[in-house]
């Protein structure tokens, strides 16, 4: 019998590591939950280094199937967590054992600033 | 007693400092954090003299080609990136170009040329875009003057 992974990992996983965020696609708005996946990113070119930071978040297909959140709904939704305000502005899946679509999706965001 | 070169690098960057707009300006470091940006980095680059096969003394003036840098960081909103990148290279080209202390230090014989850029785009918190200009310029070295 195969591990049902969405039970064993990803939902223990996004228990301890995730955090409450607000997904706003032109359907609605969503409570998920995601893992925050912002990490330094430095860019280098002409001999010089810009250091920033590549934001980013992990969610659960499941969960966003489950709250009708396709995936032509997350390129320029707006996702809400702690404390500030992101636009997706890509999104890599992640795949599971179980299939891509019982694994995550890696939410590539960008400042809601500009 | 004067080194044209370093003259050069310091007008370069005090002519570059000068750009409407640019938060901050740097000559040489090579690390700059997003809320620097948009930066402008003067790399002191190379010097090269020209080939001169004559048997005249050392201290007779030789012209000297210099190769700076300089790069420009920007992070904006991607949709205007290309425009804002344009715009600095712009009031770069301009006031390098024209700027009358420049010309004066690299004398008569002496010359500044553009040479051309290169950009590169990617993404960080937003867009992210990066210009680099090179120039040359040229100027007679004269070795008693040191």
């Amino acid at each position: 019998m195969a591990i049902d992974f969405t039970k064993m990992l990803y939902n223990p996983a996004y228990a301890e590591l995730g955090v409450k965020a607000m997904l706003t696609t032109t359907a609605g708005v969503v409570d998920i939950t995601v893992i925050d996946d912002t990490r330094p990113k430095t860019h280098t070119s002409g001999g010089v280094e810009a250091r920033s930071v590549g934001p980013g978040a992990f969610a659960r297909i499941p969960e966003l199937m489950s709250k009708n959140v396709d995936r032509a709904d997350y390129i320029n939704s707006m996702l809400a967590f702690n404390g500030r305000m992101w636009i997706i502005r890509s999104y890599e899946l992640r795949g599971s054992p179980n299939g891509e679509d019982l694994g995550d999706v890696r939410f590539l965001l960008k400042s809601s600033d500009d | 007693m004067t080194d044209v070169r370093e003259a050069l690098l310091a007008r370069l960057f005090e002519v570059v400092s000068n750009i409407p707009n640019m938060r901050s300006a740097h000559r040489n470091n090579v690390d700059i954090p997003e809320d620097q940006m948009p930066a402008v980095i003067i790399l002191d680059g190379d010097e090269e003299a020209a080939t001169d096969t004559s048997t005249r003394p050392p201290t007779k003036p030789q012209v000297v080609t210099m190769t700076p840098g300089i790069v420009v960081q920007v992070q904006d909103d991607n949709v205007v990136l290309g425009s804002v990148i344009t715009t600095f290279r712009q009031e770069l080209l301009k006031r390098v170009l024209t700027d009358i202390q420049l010309i004066q230090l690299t004398g008569t014989n002496g010359s500044i040329r553009y040479l051309g850029c290169e950009t590169d785009v990617g993404w960080t918190r937003t867009g992210f875009a990066v210009l680099t200009a090179r120039f040359t310029l040229k100027y007679p070295l004269k070795a008693n003057e040191l």
